[in-house]
């Protein structure tokens, strides 16, 4: 439960009148809390002093969950964490898995989840993007984005048989092959895309008011957000280039190169800026990566009860949000001893307090926004 | 003589014209709002209820009309019930000086820009009771939000109606200016399509701008941004109590149009509404006070009043639709800083101008200064609110490039970012 950092304070102000601080709950069922985050907050006038973020509201116990599923079926809750991005929790799940039995996925299934991590990285930020803008008062560019992410969700059904929790990844590879004419149709869902993209750009970019909004607000430098352990976009927005897939890569992208999208302003206005070109940088690789697709099987042979042998492990993708790491113990049995799920979410949401302290009580959304919580992989 | 009775009629006939106006320009525009902006946003909208979901609103405003009005036991009672009322009061007493053709009009004042710039002042009183009255932390602070800027924006709305106003003293035949409503649409029928728009477009536009901020409309809705403040003053409102603020909203959008119609679009004039050539053509005049001719030209007149209001009530739509909203002091600092020393800027040339140029030149030039003051306004705008795509470089940018100019080393500066972490690190090769 949360403390509330301090009792209301009162002052004689200059003119010698009494001002009193005010204590201002904002959540869990507020509007633009991005799902049932509280965030408790002192203000002074408009201006936030404190701020205390209050979370378990979603928490569904999904470690929990997980050491009491086989291996397999872990991977279907994963889909939960992060509602926003399930394609990337589960790669970062089964990739656990695939690296604490020491097998290999074949290459094409390598390949068709680079393209489906980056389909939904793109889905992701559209999300972000969208509800970011909403939350600064802008109602259109949630609407665009979510009929752009509409198409990649039909193409999500077409190859998994769900929209939305896709449960796809398997345990050395990918549960289906790609349906006939898939490629195609995400060929065209590209190319309709890059007029999204540049209609998304010219209806925000460069939007007085939004750089108004967003501009020196927030603004993270390079060694706090280390110290802070952020991750992904945020983290490149402060001028860190640091991004797994280029770091530390895994999966296809040892074979298609990323170009990491770094930007220096650290403020709301980078990271929005650089999820945008993220969504450009997605698009290309989906493009290349369809046109390496190799053939073969999308599957290695595994037994149908997965032992891995005894020992730990810890995999880590790029997820949307940062570094979504998945660390498991196995003590040899069919269950996982031991899972933790390292969001980049929760780690994220470390800085909000630091961040908020100081501002206007209308930045306090555009900060929240900019941080792009999912209250699920948070709370878990 | 003035016929009497002919008077009663007309007062019970204009009367009845604006609080039927008032009620379905809500219903109206509600549809047409979403409407439009579904259309702006790639989307349907209503189309369940009557042909193309036209009767929405309408079932809307009945769901409205049998709700309960529930409220939180700690509001301080008198205040919150009062709140509404006194928020619509001042809008319907606004109709009575706009003039929607030389019959529709309850009372030609004389004094109608005055009385119409106090009465959308009263509008913060109702606003601030609400938020008080409701004894929520959210409604004052949105109630506190909009008493700011309702105040704020009411004097550069105020300054840039003194240009119209210069400018009836000029156009007019005895040189006399007019805050008349009737006066000043008159003054802009010589000939018909001289309106003031032309002659004082910057005005146009400020006069405009204040009206969104009045009217609590995007990108000025702070008081009820939904995101910060879940709705501002209206909070803790339910069933009718909520739609008297909501049609009070609407009313004001009405209002603010209209105001803008007569002053700057010419009011009613346009092609048909000539009331000389009705009366060289229509015949048919069975005699008394009002004839067919008159008719006829009221007719057309009301009939351009408010293809022009909804026009401007559109535009009102479409900013909603594209604009994020202004952070609070950022909105005060574009009231004070930018808005009011532009009005006046506007005034002291327009003064200057109409006293320096001589005659048959003097609109000409009027109006071009007027153009590339708007130009000069816009260019302003962007210069003062800073923004630009590159976006201003952090300080710890700035400050690594002051040290590379005077090559001192900055004290206490970051090290470059991507020295503090490792490059790319092999994978571990035991567990692949």
């Amino acid at each position: 439960m949360a403390t509330v950092n301090e009792a209301p304070r009162y002052e004689e102000g200059a003119e010698g009148f009494r001002t009193e601080e005010m204590i201002l709950n904002m959540g869990p069922q507020h509007p633009s809390t991005h799902g049932v985050l509280r965030l408790v907050m002192t203000l002074e006038g408009e201006t936030v002093t404190h701020c205390t973020p209050v979370i378990g509201y979603l928490h569904r116990g999904i470690e929990k969950i997980l050491e009491n599923r086989t291996y397999m079926a872990g991977i279907r809750y994963m889909d939960n964490a992060d509602y926003l991005s399930p394609m990337l929790n589960e790669t970062a799940y089964a990739g656990a898995v695939e690296q604490l039995m020491g097998i290999e996925p074949p290459r094409r299934a390598q390949y068709i989840r680079l393209i489906t991590n980056e389909m939904q990285r793109i889905a992701s930020h559209l999300v972000a993007i969208g509800t970011y803008l909403l939350d600064l008062g802008a109602f259109t560019p949630i609407l665009y984005c979510f009929r752009d992410r509409e198409g990649l969700l039909e193409l999500f059904e077409e190859v998994a048989g769900s929209r939305f929790n896709v449960n796809y990844m398997r345990v050395g590879g990918v549960l289906h092959d790609l349906p006939t004419g898939w490629l195609q149709r995400l060929e065209s869902w590209l190319d309709k895309f890059d007029n999204s993209w540049k209609e998304l750009d010219v209806l925000i970019t460069g939007n007085e008011i939004f750089m108004k909004r967003t501009q020196g607000v927030g603004y993270i430098d390079p060694d706090q957000a280390v110290a802070f352990g952020m991750t992904g976009p945020i983290l490149r927005a402060s001028g860190v280039n640091w991004d797994l897939r280029v770091n530390r890569p895994y999966g296809a992208y040892r074979e298609i190169p990323v170009n990491p999208v770094v930007r220096e302003d650290g403020d709301a206005f980078g990271r929005y800026m650089c999820r945008l070109y993220e969504m450009k940088e997605s698009a290309r690789l989906i493009r290349e990566a369809m046109a390496a697709l190799p053939g073969g099987p999308i599957c290695t042979r595994t037994p149908i009860a997965l032992r891995p042998p005894r020992g730990e492990t810890y995999f880590a993708v790029e997820s949307s949000k940062g570094e979504l790491g998945i660390y498991l113990i196995s003590d040899g049995t069919e269950y996982p001893y031991r899972a933790k799920i390292r969001g980049p979410s929760f780690v994220n949401l470390q800085i909000v307090p630091e961040l908020m302290r100081g501002h206007k009580m209308g930045d306090v959304v555009a900060i929240l926004g900019s941080i792009d919580l999912v209250l699920g992989e948070v709370d878990r | 003589m003035v016929n009497i009775g002919f008077q009663i009629v007309h007062f019970v006939i204009t009367i009845l014209f604006f609080i039927f106006l008032v009620a379905t320009n809500a219903v109206i525009m509600v549809y047409l709002e979403r409407k439009v902006m579904a259309l702006m946003q790639d989307r349907v909208g209503p189309k369940h209820y009557g042909p193309f979901g036209s009767l929405q609103s309408t079932y809307d405003v009945l769901k409205l009309l049998l709700k309960e009005i529930v409220r939180s036991r700690e509001t301080d009672n008198a205040i919150f019930m009062l709140a509404p009322m006194i928020f619509f009061a001042p809008v319907l007493t606004a109709f009575v000086m706009l003039p929607f053709s030389p019959f529709m009009t309850t009372s030609a004042l004389g004094t109608g820009i005055l009385l119409y710039v106090a009465l959308s002042s009263l509008d913060v009183i109702g606003v601030f009771m609400a938020g008080w009255g409701s004894n929520s932390k959210y409604s004052l602070i949105g109630g506190l939000r909009s008493t700011a800027q309702m105040i704020s924006y009411e004097l550069p709305l105020l300054l840039s109606l003194v240009g119209v106003v210069m400018l009836t003293s000029f156009v007019s035949h005895n040189g006399i200016g007019s805050i008349s409503f009737t006066d000043i649409i008159n003054a802009q029928m010589h000939p018909w399509w001289l309106w003031f728009v032309l002659l004082q477009p910057l005005g146009l536009i400020i006069y405009y701008t204040c009206g969104l901020a009045e009217t609590n409309r995007a990108p000025f809705d702070l008081p009820e941004a939904e995101s910060e403040l879940v709705a501002g003053y209206l909070t803790e409102y339910s069933g009718m109590q909520w739609a008297m603020f909501f049609l009070g909203e609407y009313g004001n959008m009405l209002i603010v149009s209209s105001v803008a119609t007569a002053l700057f679009l010419g009011g009613w004039s346009g092609p048909g509404a000539d009331l000389a050539f009705w009366h060289a053509h229509v015949t048919a005049n069975p005699g008394g006070i009002f004839s067919v001719a008159d008719l006829i030209f009221n007719v057309i007149a009301v009939f351009w009043f408010l293809v022009k209001v909804y026009a401007l009530q559109g535009i009102f739509i479409w900013v909603r639709t594209t604009l994020p909203r202004l952070r609070a002091d950022q909105l005060m600092q574009y009231a004070w800083l930018i808005l009011i020393p532009m009005t006046l800027l506007n005034i002291l040339v327009t003064a200057v101008l109409l006293l320096a140029v001589p005659q048959p030149y003097t609109l000409w030039v009027t109006g071009g200064v007027n153009f590339l003051l708007l130009i000069g306004y816009i260019i302003l705008l962007t210069r003062a609110i800073g923004a630009s795509p590159k976006g201003t470089l952090p300080p710890w940018v700035e400050a690594r490039k002051r040290a590379a100019r005077t090559g001192l080393g900055a004290p206490g500066l970051p090290k470059p970012p991507a020295a503090s972490l490792p490059p790319g690190e092999p994978e571990p090769a035991a567990s692949r």
